[in-house]
């Protein structure tokens, strides 16, 4: 534990001392050099222990929900460095201090912790979003702060309501108790919560502050909201589910923000914007998991790593398309990109559509293994409509005669993306069966006659805006509160 | 105040924030509304901090029971956290009046 809790020390001291220090991006590439040692140490985890002394403390445990987001968080921070090391001002110290928040996030096991962290977070994300002083991306920014700060009140009304009947903030002294929903004041607190977490995670109709900020941000930001920071939100109600039987509320909102997202990135036309949809849409496989428990959440856990590793590469593709063109429209952007950003969007979608052999097949191959034939259902529609919505990516592949000074990002996360998918082969015999690839061939194949059919099809979707949007997150955690609290 | 009559104004300060953050077309409003609804969170940490015939939580102030410490150490925390926030976001609100001279929600939704 004392190594966990060393590196978190370290990289925030690192991202504090970083305003000091030039060159800025110092700091932070020192801070992954710690993390990694500090990760290398403490692998393969460690106990729930303590943290602050006997009986009163925060409790804190190395799982391997911890270590895979952690392998992930440094993965995504070297590659934001090399893709921004050029950035002045506190862009690295920001970052840095942000990627550390989150390694402190995942290792929580305290109501309280969790909201201190997941505050944090958020702040550091507001700060970075509108880092570029684009008007658009501070009001995408502020919007995204509000609708926290709606999520967390309903959050810490939760906490009271908990701490209050159960006496306790440690998940696991709750889940100990094992008392369930006997009383309805601990029902109605497990709802908030959820709630809470599922806004501040972006999850669809509740947090409709995601695509605007994940669009609209500069490029490494977008790069590291959409890989690690919006996984925080996940993992909260991962815990939360671990604790409190709230794990069918988790199923609901996975399907719910599944489809919510898919439909919007169907007919998005701001290529980043779009990708945003696609995180959207993309966290209800890992709400499913996590909700399911067992050996789904094991597959949901590769899924959360997978996804950070081919939307990190998505993001920083699109980014550097944008950046050397100047334009957002997915339409617009085709023909007009340079060879490595063709290639990492190539890949990128290649992993996310769940085609092997890359990362994105092996985790959907350990999400699907032993899942009910409903849900099995609901994940092949959502990959066929995954696969619909990256067709009209398709023209962009076509690399032009652009020419792009590059940042090795891009190549860095394709190897990893490569290394990952052929990592989960050697691992998991089932993968190698010809019927698992003929599917996932098949699942791609009936998307792209999807987008075909869908093509004409231009339906008026409606806007979203900071009214509806908080509007929308309060009847969806109303909501949430009854179906947990009449339901079960 | 006992602790029924605290959770009920903490909760209706909650309604009263959301709605006004709801209802309210001008950013500065729905900030002030946001507050209010904090506000109201953090009381109802200190109402659940409530015990009947308590005297408050610090060493010394006599024998008999004391108030739960524990609520009350959150609640500093969330009040630093809540305050850093709404600093950020009124920096944010200075920014976006400079360059779009507007604090109306709708016209900031506009393509700028």
């Amino acid at each position: 534990m004392i190594y966990a809790i060393g590196g978190v020390v370290i990289y925030l001291a690192l991202g504090v001392v970083g305003f000091l220090v030039r060159p800025r991006w110092l700091c932070g590439a020192l801070a992954i050099l710690a993390g990694v040692a500090s990760l290398a140490l403490w692998a393969p985890g460690f106990p729930e222990a303590i943290l602050g002394g006997t009986g009163w403390g925060i409790s804190v445990a190395g799982d391997p929900l911890a270590l895979g987001m952690w392998a992930l968080a440094l993965v995504i921070h070297g590659v934001v460095l090399l893709h921004e090391r050029a950035r002045p001002g506190a862009f690295h110290p920001l970052l840095t201090l942000l990627v550390g928040t989150c390694l402190a996030t995942v290792l929580s096991r305290d109501l309280f912790n969790l909201y201190v962290t997941l505050e944090l977070v958020s702040l550091l994300s507001f700060l970075l979003v509108g880092y570029d002083g684009k008007s658009r991306a501070v009001w995408a920014s502020l919007q995204y702060l509000i609708l926290a700060m709606v999520g967390m009140t309903l959050y810490l009304l939760g906490v009271g309501l908990v701490y209050g009947k159960l006496g306790t903030l440690s998940l696991s002294a709750i889940a100990a108790l094992g008392s369930g929903f006997s009383d309805p004041a601990v029902a109605i607190g497990a709802g908030l919560l959820v709630a809470g977490a599922a806004i501040k995670g972006g999850v669809f109709l509740f947090g409709l502050w995601l695509p605007p900020a994940h669009g609209y941000a500069p490029t490494g930001v977008s790069v590291t909201l959409s890989a690690v920071v919006v996984k925080m939100g996940v993992i909260a109600l991962a815990r939360l589910a671990e604790a409190l039987p709230v794990g069918s509320a988790s199923v609901a909102l996975g399907v719910l923000t599944g489809f919510g997202g898919l439909v919007y990135a169907l007919w998005e036309r701001d290529l980043k914007v779009f990708l945003a949809f696609h995180t959207v849409s993309q966290l209800g496989y890992m709400l499913i998991g996590f909700g399911l428990g067992g050996e789904a959440s094991h597959g949901a856990l590769l899924y959360a790593v997978a996804h950070g590793l081919f939307k990190g590469l998505l993001f920083l593709a699109a980014g550097q398309a944008i950046e050397t063109t100047g334009e957002r429209e997915i339409a617009r952007l085709a023909g007009r990109l340079a060879w490595p950003t063709a290639l990492g969007l190539a890949v990128g979608a290649w992993a996310i559509a769940g085609l092997p052999p890359l990362a994105g097949f092996t985790a959907k191959g350990a999400l699907t293994a032993d899942l009910l034939l409903p849900m099995q259902a609901v994940l092949v529609a959502l990959s066929v409509g995954t696969a619909a919505s990256f067709a009209k990516v398709i023209p962009l592949l076509r690399p032009g005669p652009t020419r792009e000074a590059s940042s090795g990002g891009v190549m860095v996360l394709i190897v990893v993306l490569v290394g990952f998918g052929l990592w989960g082969f050697a691992s998991r015999p089932e993968l190698r069966q010809p019927g698992k690839w003929a599917e996932a061939v098949g699942g791609a194949l009936g998307g792209y006659g999807l987008y075909l059919l869908l093509r004409r099809v231009r339906p008026r979707l409606p806007r979203i805006t900071l009214d509806r949007a908080t509007a929308v997150a309060l009847l969806g955690a109303a909501a949430l509160v009854a179906g947990i609290l009449f339901l079960g | 105040m006992d602790g029924m009559a605290a959770s009920a104004l903490a909760i209706a300060l909650v309604g009263l924030g959301l709605w006004t953050l709801i209802r309210r077309r001008n950013v500065i409003w729905k900030l002030l509304g946001l507050n209010v609804a904090a506000g109201g969170a953090i009381l109802f940490l200190v109402a659940v901090a409530h015990r009947p015939h308590a005297h408050p939580p610090i060493a010394g102030l006599g024998p008999g029971p004391s108030a739960d410490p524990l609520p009350h150490a959150l609640v500093l925390t969330a009040i630093v956290i809540h305050f850093a926030t709404l600093a950020l976001s009124l920096v944010y609100v200075i920014f976006l009046t400079e360059r779009r001279h507007s604090q109306d929600v709708h016209k900031l939704e506009e393509e700028p």
